[in-house]
């Protein structure tokens, strides 16, 4: 019964979006009234999916297997948690958690924006036709509402162990909002473009939304990096997938987006570009839920296919860019700013990283289709290795870090005079440049892309440590939240490259009662314990440790491997000892026929650092979007 | 031509010949990575060169499997040939005697020495191009 009353709140949202978008087209004459009524119709739209959403949450909870959806992805021996994230363990639940965050940006969106706002209505009919398109997806080709009759299931078929993990919960939720949260760039500049009122400050609406939504991907893709680290047992913390590929296009759309509207913003030119780059963020978004929910890709990733599904989205997606891009043509020539890019300025140098984004969007793109567009043309499987994003990722980074460099305490519309002999520009490259070659020295790597990332990491970080040092000192203004965010790109930049250069790992054999003795510690296996959950068995190795330098000091590690019972599915459970600078990383293999083990122990140098500068990079943008909040 | 025409002229040829070089770039590093699938009668039937990565999709064939320390050696199959696959390293642990599985690395003599060995996290996973032959 609550899950027909789900499915029918859902349907009738569908038909309150349709409304509100019927009804917006109608309002170009400034007919208020009928702006308030399409603003309460969307409202309306909202709270309808979030019930609908509830219940659905409700009807895990209580493990109603008499839908099949549930009874394919959940169990009743499961905590409550993850019968929660059950819903977004597959395709048709995590489409509408996907649609339910987009109508909540929306509303947010709806309800915050002044009624007086000449874009308001136009805006809200954009978003509720991409809501209204998405939820027919939803409802025609991935109904989570469809039941088994007339006799459910007694017990669920469960969800994959690996995805049984607190931050696979937390994953996919921030990641979606950060995807859909481009929405309201999208939709307000597609606005824009329709009324063509050349006057509308579009760049102080969109900013503060796109920021939130910056933040929240960034945070997103970070955690999806982390539990792939400690969970998959690979112990890496990128392995540019397909599936991880279309998201970080996004991410750097967004990122360029953030910083060309702040250019716009601040001066007026750009203003075709940001606008251009706020279509292809969410584009980008639609085109990652198409790869992913398509099956088109081979990825570890991906959901089931089904062409159907495809077909569809790509042929909704292609509906709105397209749409938006003859409307962007259209005033084009009005867009083009009179005034120019002066060399040298701060814009100018926001713009040249603005290229080098494009182009690393341009590269990951081509390593994504490539294997599809080989197959179709020399009917010849292939796939794009980790070493060609590496070999272009690398310089276009260095690149970016110099422009960045330079764009701090250059100005605003002048040409900045930057390489003065005694200026903190010179200062911070000649100090990143003696330290890279001390660091390179002593860990006795020269290869390029490793003295290149010190180099450049290092420039950042000494850059912005003599401009807050000199802010303090003349207590001067400085930007805070991008000193922040570039801090810890500076750090990401050096994490990566330290750990790329100096992790390794060693594949040992070892039994009970033996010591395996490495460069730096002693791994003593003491026994296997042999442990029955509710939902599983598993072998736990029980190893102490203990460092050859500091022998009084000994820890112990769990690595261990697991048989759950409904799926039949082994997973093996790494332990992991993390210290400030390195990780050591033990996964159990096999058992030979001797009563030796495989074990693997891998040295994740710096690896921790990897997410902090990610985390350091989040707090940037918090902060750029408190302080603009403030401003309001 | 006048000064400032002159001037334009100089940075729209600069632009467009740093985007080509862009685009050369990308290409080429496109072209020296990718990594080309095949199936063990592939890798039979054609002429593989030595130093060459390569991924060789298949089953791993029953009672193939021979563990020696930390090495591991099995035959991945697709049902008409074989090719011998050695590894050193903890396999994924999907991987088990007739499970199908990826496995990345160079071609020696007929012989795949692998880097990498993948299973996909569905157990009905079965690489592409490759049939079970009904029983």
């Amino acid at each position: 019964m609550i899950v027909e009353i789900s499915h029918f709140f859902s349907i009738l949202s569908a038909g309150l979006f349709f409304l509100a978008f019927i009804f917006s087209t109608r309002t170009y004459q400034g007919n208020h009234n009928l702006e308030l009524l399409v603003n309460r119709i969307f409202s309306y739209g909202f709270y309808f999916i979030f019930i609908s959403f509830l219940l659905y949450v409700w009807l895990a909870i209580q493990s109603d297997f008499s839908i099949r959806y549930i009874a394919e992805h959940s169990n009743k021996d499961l905590p409550t948690f993850y019968k929660i994230s059950s819903i977004w363990s597959a395709h048709e639940g995590s489409m509408f958690l996907w649609i339910l965050f987009l109508a909540g940006w929306s509303q947010l969106f709806n309800y915050l924006l002044s009624k007086n706002d000449l874009l308001k209505a136009p805006a809200i009919g954009v978003l509720a036709f991409i809501i209204f398109g998405f939820l027919i997806f939803l409802l025609f080709t991935s109904n989570p509402f469809e039941t088994i009759l007339p006799i459910a299931p007694i017990n669920g078929a469960d969800i994959n162990p690996v995805l049984q993990d607190p931050a696979l919960v937390i994953h996919p939720p921030f990641l979606y909002l950060g995807y859909v949260g481009f929405v309201i760039a999208f939709a307000y500049n597609t606005a824009f473009l329709i009324k063509g009122d050349m006057q509308i400050n579009w760049e102080d609406v969109i900013r503060p939304w796109s920021l939130a939504a910056w933040v929240l991907l960034t945070i997103g893709i970070s955690l999806g990096s982390w539990w792939a680290y400690y969970e998959l047992g690979w112990g890496g913390y990128w392995f540019w997938d397909p599936v991880e590929n279309v998201a970080l296009m996004p991410w750097l759309a967004g990122t360029a987006l953030i910083h060309s509207l702040y250019v716009s913003s601040k001066s007026k030119v750009l203003r075709g570009w940001t606008i251009l780059l706020s279509i292809s963020v969410f584009s980008l978004s639609l085109f990652g839920a198409f790869i992913v929910r398509s099956g088109i890709i081979d990825s570890v990733h991906a959901f089931a296919n089904d062409p159907q599904r495809g077909l569809y989205l790509l042929a909704f997606s292609a509906v709105l860019i397209t749409t938006s891009l003859i409307f962007y043509v259209y005033r084009l020539p009005q867009l083009i700013s009179k005034n120019l890019v002066v060399a040298k300025s701060k814009e100018s140098f926001l713009s040249i990283n603005n290229i080098l984004f494009a182009a690393a969007i341009f590269a990951v793109m081509l390593g994504v289709m490539y294997p599809l567009i080989f197959d179709y043309l020399y009917d010849k499987r292939i796939s794009v290795g980790p070493p060609y994003y590496n070999t272009i990722f690398a310089p276009l980074t260095f690149l970016a870090a110099i422009f960045l460099v330079f764009s701090v305490g250059s100005l605003w519309q002048r040409t900045s005079k930057l390489l003065n002999f005694k200026s903190f520009l010179s200062m911070s490259i000649l100090f990143a440049a003696a330290a890279s070659i001390c660091i390179s020295y002593i860990y006795q790597d020269f290869q390029w892309w490793f003295v290149g990332a010190l180099f450049s990491g290092l420039l950042i970080l000494i850059r912005y440590f003599l401009l807050i040092v000199d802010s303090m000192i003349k207590k001067s203004y400085f930007n805070k939240p991008s000193a922040i965010a570039h801090i810890g790109f500076g750090v990401l930049i050096l994490a990566t490259a330290l750990n790329a250069s100096l992790s390794y790992e060693k594949i040992i054999n070892i039994k009970p009662g033996e010591i395996y003795k490495d460069s730096d510690y002693e791994f003593y296996l003491i026994d296997f314990d042999l442990i029955n959950e509710p939902n599983y068995d598993s072998v736990r190795a029980k190893f102490s440790v203990k460092n050859i330098y500091t022998p009084n000091k000994t820890f112990f590690m769990f690595p261990e491997k697991r048989k759950y019972f409904i799926r039949g599915q082994i997973t093996s459970e790494s332990a992991i000892k993390i210290t400030p600078y390195k990780d050591i990383y033990m996964t159990l293999g096999d058992q030979l026929d001797n009563g030796y083990w495989v074990v693997n122990i891998q040295y994740n140098y710096l690896i921790r650092w990897i997410w902090i500068a990610a985390a350091i990079m989040g707090i940037g943008g918090f902060a750029a979007l408190m302080e603009r909040l403030k401003r309001k | 031509m006048n000064k400032i025409r002159k001037k334009r002229l100089v940075s729209v040829m600069t632009l467009i010949a740093t985007s080509f070089l862009g685009v050369y770039l990308i290409l080429s590093a496109l072209n020296s990575n990718l990594d080309y699938f095949y199936t063990p009668s592939e890798i039979i039937n054609a002429e593989i060169p030595n130093n060459k990565r390569v991924k060789l999709g298949g089953m791993v064939q029953m009672q193939s499997v021979i563990r020696d320390g930390t090495n591991i050696s099995f035959n991945i199959t697709d049902f008409s040939n074989s090719i011998n696959v050695s590894y050193n390293g903890v396999v994924p642990d999907l991987f088990k005697e007739g499970s199908g599985i990826v496995a990345y690395g160079m071609i020696v003599d007929n012989r795949l020495i692998a880097e990498n060995i993948f299973a996909k996290h569905d157990e009905n996973y079965m690489p592409p191009n490759i049939e079970i032959p009904s029983e």
